[in-house]
């Protein structure tokens, strides 16, 4: 045995393998060479059935002798494919590229998987979404966003109007482990949250895992949300972008060696600041015009694949953007920037029909940076988290009952956090804080997706994690399981229980999304969170295209890391001083989806009936349970694609979420100060936290797609979108305002006293039409 | 295409239709609160014992110009003595208003607050329901302005910024209040921050302005050393007023020092500062 660890899987296969022939190969778009995701292979009339894992390999294992079998390929959206095959006893490799349906406006797919394999899958509390979905439907500012779509998925929330924070079953929003080619993204966000990292054009599709969690994932609580980025055409280049109103894209793509490797190369950026540039050129010279700051950001995504041998292949990607804000005048010079690098080198290796590996090095950094230099000052603020990572996966099918999954990952974690240096040049004046922090993260896994009998299959594993930032070491034991009983074809039973550690926390000090948040490492004080989630659900297929899947769920939270009251994030070398641990919990008795996805009408209905509680902080609310700012009790959103012809088509969202909670003051005094500071007529009283809950949000976007193809061949579309077309006011905060009088003498002391509060609803978005060209040449 | 130009059309009125009121008055119901005691007293050496006892209300309980407001506003008939090194001062419930800058005190002495940095004083006041107030707090030494320093900018010669500059004590932990006034102490400030010592590496610590001030423009320039508990105070007050007011601040209980049966709120605490006012010049 040349590979020791091949033992244990031998012995595996051999004890269950009689005379037996190995199918194995990859499936692929025959159009560009992408990798099918998720595509199925059956063997007709045997009643044996497989799908592609995340590198299009598949594996089936039929019986040797007797008569040729046919087997059928399937992808939803692509014509199926048919071989057939004679299981004589040697293996068979077999490569399939399955070819798109329809020209021009394809049959619209509302997620890769087919409903029937979801039906019959372990997997639960999944969600998968293709670009292709995301593209077609109504976008804020006409920008597609994948992210903004997953708001839609029910279990999943926004943390507030237009942007991309998302809460899942629960979860805070750096429970997510976002990894884009498997290489983690700490911020996902662009603008503070109103668009993401995910340029629609380098994304392929988008996985996410709410709860059920495979092995293979850790090191977040909630959600694992997995990005692929697009491979590239390997067979003929194209050119692909879009102009819209706040940014343009311009993807690159196309073979290196046609077939056998390829490239891509996108990017996108916005162009306000050349606007605003404009205006304040035009104004140079009026003394009193203050001039606007410069604020854009950019992304581009690369990646590269080669086909080294028949079982070799190898994929490198990159990820690059950045926000940048800045100022600047003749005393002031003012940057803040901030924005993710991620890298990752994967090499395929396939040892045989029945053994698939990936081996894989990524690389991520996310900071930002604070800088302003005043004449004989500066000012620098910035904080910064690293990690190089290098795990292996071993996917091995010793028959078609076993599809085991194993290996291991090792992370170096590197923190600098919130480092200040504030003083003057010559030296003489300055403040300095910040900290730095290292630390390593372990996994190890073992999965094993085990067809018990034709009606039951049960999904078994666990996961060691492990955590050392000396002098502090943690290790837990993550146990996975789910299954899924077969009522018949179209039903399925399903449950599943996992726990998940995260070693590396956010620290936010509000509840949106701000790039100035800290990731911070565990360390004695601040322990690994730990949840534990237990989920049962149905799954039922009606008519064959409409899939209604119900799920209930309990999630249990330990060690949550928040801020106390008033917490200094800046400026402090204690930030530890400053945190308090507690617990939570979750839980929802009706997560409900109805996917149809075929037909002229698709589309899905997904509704939340959730309950969300944070509490045991000894300093926040005296140790009482509170809920957080998306404990939003009902979400329930309507996405529908209707499909008039191939040129046009007509989309619509409708979103309707209860209120967010929010913390508002019960009680006021007024505050004289000390001589020359200002006189507070109104201080707020807070209270126990998060009692008021805003009215309910409401929204509907509507959609037009109308697509052409020009005389030299080109494919072009403009995508109207309009967001809240019923220009409905939904409430992005409340506050209440203090209307004052100035009493007393002209010329002797005056004094504001207050006449009257009111309570006042702030919106973010009225009616906000847009229009975007795509063209692909 | 030419069903495109309709959807142009449409989509051009729409833009015309764009609302731009996103502000609008809504009606809200907050949770039952129950009025609490407000302490304001700061023990300022040289001048006499005097202290602010008001109540606070709940956040829509109506408001009024006509002469009930103070009444309203003031607590009356409290017992409160402040008491150090073996001394207790009354504070009679007599008020006091202070012109230039306008204060307004509802129990006070005429006895002097001594300037002697290290002594501690304790406030108690027993209201009129019978609950109490206590609270603690210590003179601090003053720290004097070193020196201020008015540098005009090289480009445009019209303006000037001022550095001001004190010397730390870098053995303890010391917290600074810096209050910038134009014109007079009743303005608005121009500036009102903490600082705290504990990220400074130099003895020497820089307020500056930026490049703002002409020829004639009156600067009042002022460095309170002041306590952790005023500081957290101070802070408390700060993030409430503006958590209020920001989507994007996290809101914060008021961190009083001031304690008892009576729930109050507030602060009780010596006050020392160093003012200089400037009249800038060429």
């Amino acid at each position: 045995m040349k590979h020791p660890f091949l033992l244990l899987l031998f012995l595996f296969g051999v004890l269950r393998a009689g005379a037996q022939t190995t199918i194995s190969g990859r499936l692929t778009d025959a159009t560009n060479g992408e990798n099918l995701i998720g595509a199925t292979v059956e063997a007709l009339g045997l009643g044996k059935g497989n799908i592609s894992n995340e590198y299009g390999f598949y594996s089936i294992t039929l019986p040797s002798g007797g008569d040729s079998v046919t087997l059928r390929f399937g992808y939803l959206g692509y014509e199926p494919a048919f071989r057939m095959v004679k299981p004589a006893g040697a293996n068979i490799k077999l490569d399939m590229a399955l070819q798109p349906r329809g020209e021009m406006l394809q049959e619209v797919v509302i997620s890769a998987n087919s409903l029937e394999e979801k039906v019959k899958s372990t997997e639960m509390s999944v969600t998968t979404l293709s670009t292709r979905d995301a593209k077609a439907l109504p976008a804020l500012f006409g920008e597609v966003d994948v992210i903004k779509i997953l708001q839609l998925k029910p279990g999943i929330t926004a943390g507030s109007e237009g942007t991309t924070g998302i809460f899942v079953r629960g979860g805070n929003s750096d429970q997510n482990l976002i990894v884009l080619d498997e290489a983690v993204v700490y911020n996902a966000n662009h603008l503070f949250g109103f668009f993401s990292t995910f340029n629609s054009d380098a994304v392929k599709d988008l996985k996410v895992y709410k709860g059920g969690f495979p092995a293979q994932y850790g090191g977040r609580l909630s959600s694992v949300i997995d990005v692929r980025m697009k491979e590239g055409n390997n067979k003929e280049f194209d050119v692909t972008g879009g102009l819209g109103l706040i940014a343009s894209r311009l993807t690159v793509e196309g073979p290196i060696q046609k077939e056998k490797s390829s490239f891509i190369v996108s990017g996108r950026r916005t162009y306000a600041d050349l606007i605003t540039r404009g205006i304040n050129m035009a104004n140079e010279d009026n003394p009193d015009y203050n001039p606007i700051p410069d604020y854009y950001f950019y992304d581009l995504n690369t990646k590269v694949n080669f086909t080294l041998s028949p079982k070799d292949r190898l994929y490198l990607s990159g990820y690059f953007g950045r926000d940048v804000f800045k100022f600047q005048d003749e005393t002031f010079n003012f940057l803040f920037d901030w924005g993710n690098a991620t890298g990752t080198a994967r090499w395929n290796h396939t040892f045989g029909p029945k053994l698939f590996s990936n081996a894989t090095f990524t690389f991520s950094d996310y900071r930002y940076r604070i800088r302003n230099l005043i004449q004989g000052f500066s000012f620098n603020l910035g904080s910064n988290v690293k990690d190089a990572n290098t795990k292996v996966d071993f996917y091995y099918q010793p028959n078609n009952e076993h599809t085991i999954r194993f290996g291991g990952n090792v992370t170096y974690h590197e923190f600098d956090v919130a480092r200040l240096k504030f003083g003057s040049d010559d030296g003489q004046i300055n403040f300095e804080s910040g900290q730095g922090y290292d630390g390593m993260e372990y996994g190890l896994y073992f999965a094993d997706e085990w067809a018990l009998t034709d009606r039951l299959k049960v999904n078994y594993g666990s996961r060691i994690s492990a955590w050392q930032n000396d002098p502090a070491f943690y290790w837990n034991f993550e146990p996975r399981v789910s299954a899924n009983y077969a009522m018949s074809d179209k039903w399925s039973l399903k449950g599943s229980y996992s726990r998940m550690n995260q070693y590396v926390h956010l620290l936010a000090s509000s509840g949106l999304s701000l790039p100035t948040d800290i990731w911070y490492p565990s360390t004695k004080t601040v322990k690994p969170e730990i949840s534990d989630q237990i989920a049962i659900g149905t799954s039922y297929l009606f008519r064959d295209n409409i899939l209604i899947t119900w799920e209930a769920w309990y999630k249990w939270l330990q060690n949550q890391v928040d801020f106390i009251d008033g917490a200094e994030l800046f400026g402090n070398d204690d930030l530890e001083g400053e945190l308090t641990i507690g617990r939570g919990y979750a839980y929802s008795p009706l997560e409900l989806e109805i996917e149809k996805k075929d037909g002229r009408l698709t589309g899905w209905i997904g509704y939340t009936l959730a309950w969300v509680k944070r509490g045991g902080f000894p300093v926040i609310n005296n140790g009482e349970y509170f809920a957080p700012r998306f404990d939003t009790r009902h979400n329930l959103s309507i996405v529908a694609l209707y499909n008039l012809s191939r040129k046009w088509q007509f989309t619509a969202t409708w979103v309707y979420t209860s209120g967010y909670v929010s913390w508002l003051p019960m009680g006021r005094y007024t505050f004289q100060d000390v001589p020359g500071a200002p006189f507070q007529p109104v201080v707020p009283v807070y209270g126990a936290r998060n009692t008021f809950r805003y009215p309910a949000y409401m929204r509907l976007d509507l959609g037009i797609v109308r697509k052409w193809k020009t005389r030299r061949g080109s494919e072009q579309d403009v995508t109207i979108s309009i967001y809240n077309a019923t220009d409905r006011r939904n409430p992005y905060f409340i506050f209440l305002d203090p209307e004052l009088e100035t009493i007393g003498e002209d010329g002797g002391p005056q004094v504001e006293i207050p006449t009257g509060i009111k309570a006042k609803q702030v919106s973010l978005f009225p009616i906000l039409p847009s229009v975007t060209w795509n063209f692909k040449f | 295409m030419k069903s495109l130009r309709y959807i142009f059309f449409f989509f051009a009125t729409l833009v015309a239709l764009a609302a731009c009121n996103l502000e609008k008055e809504v009606d809200i119901e907050l949770p039952p609160y129950d009025r609490q005691p407000v302490v304001e007293c700061y023990l300022e050496p040289g001048k006499p014992f005097r202290l602010l006892l008001t109540s606070s209300f709940s956040f829509f309980d109506p408001f009024g110009l006509d002469s009930n407001f103070l009444q309203k506003t003031l607590l009356q008939g409290a017992t409160v003595t402040i008491s150090y090194d073996n001394q207790v001062v009354t504070l009679n419930n007599i008020p006091a208003l202070e012109t230039n800058p306008f204060k307004i005190f509802n129990y006070t002495s005429q006895q002097i607050v001594p300037a002697t940095p290290g002594i501690e004083y304790t406030l108690n006041i027993t209201l009129p329901d019978g609950k109490t107030v206590s609270g603690k707090s210590t003179m601090l030494p003053l720290v004097p302005i070193d020196s201020i320093r008015v540098e005009w900018n090289t480009d445009k010669d019209t303006l000037a910024r001022m550095l001001t500059y004190i010397t730390d004590d870098q053995s303890q932990e010391n917290y600074y209040r810096r209050l910038l006034n134009y014109s007079s102490l009743d303005s608005v400030p121009d500036q009102d921050f903490l600082v705290s010592d504990r990220i400074s590496t130099t003895k020497l610590i820089a307020f500056g302005t930026g490049y703002e001030l002409a020829v004639g423009d009156t600067v009042f320039n002022s460095i309170f050393h002041i306590s952790r508990d005023y500081y957290n105070y101070i802070e408390s007050v700060q993030l409430a007023v503006f958590g209020n007011l920001n989507p994007f601040a996290q809101p914060s209980p008021i961190k009083s020092n001031v304690s008892g049966t009576g729930n109050p709120l507030g602060i009780f605490t010596c006050l020392v500062y160093d003012r200089d006012t400037t009249v800038i010049m060429r």
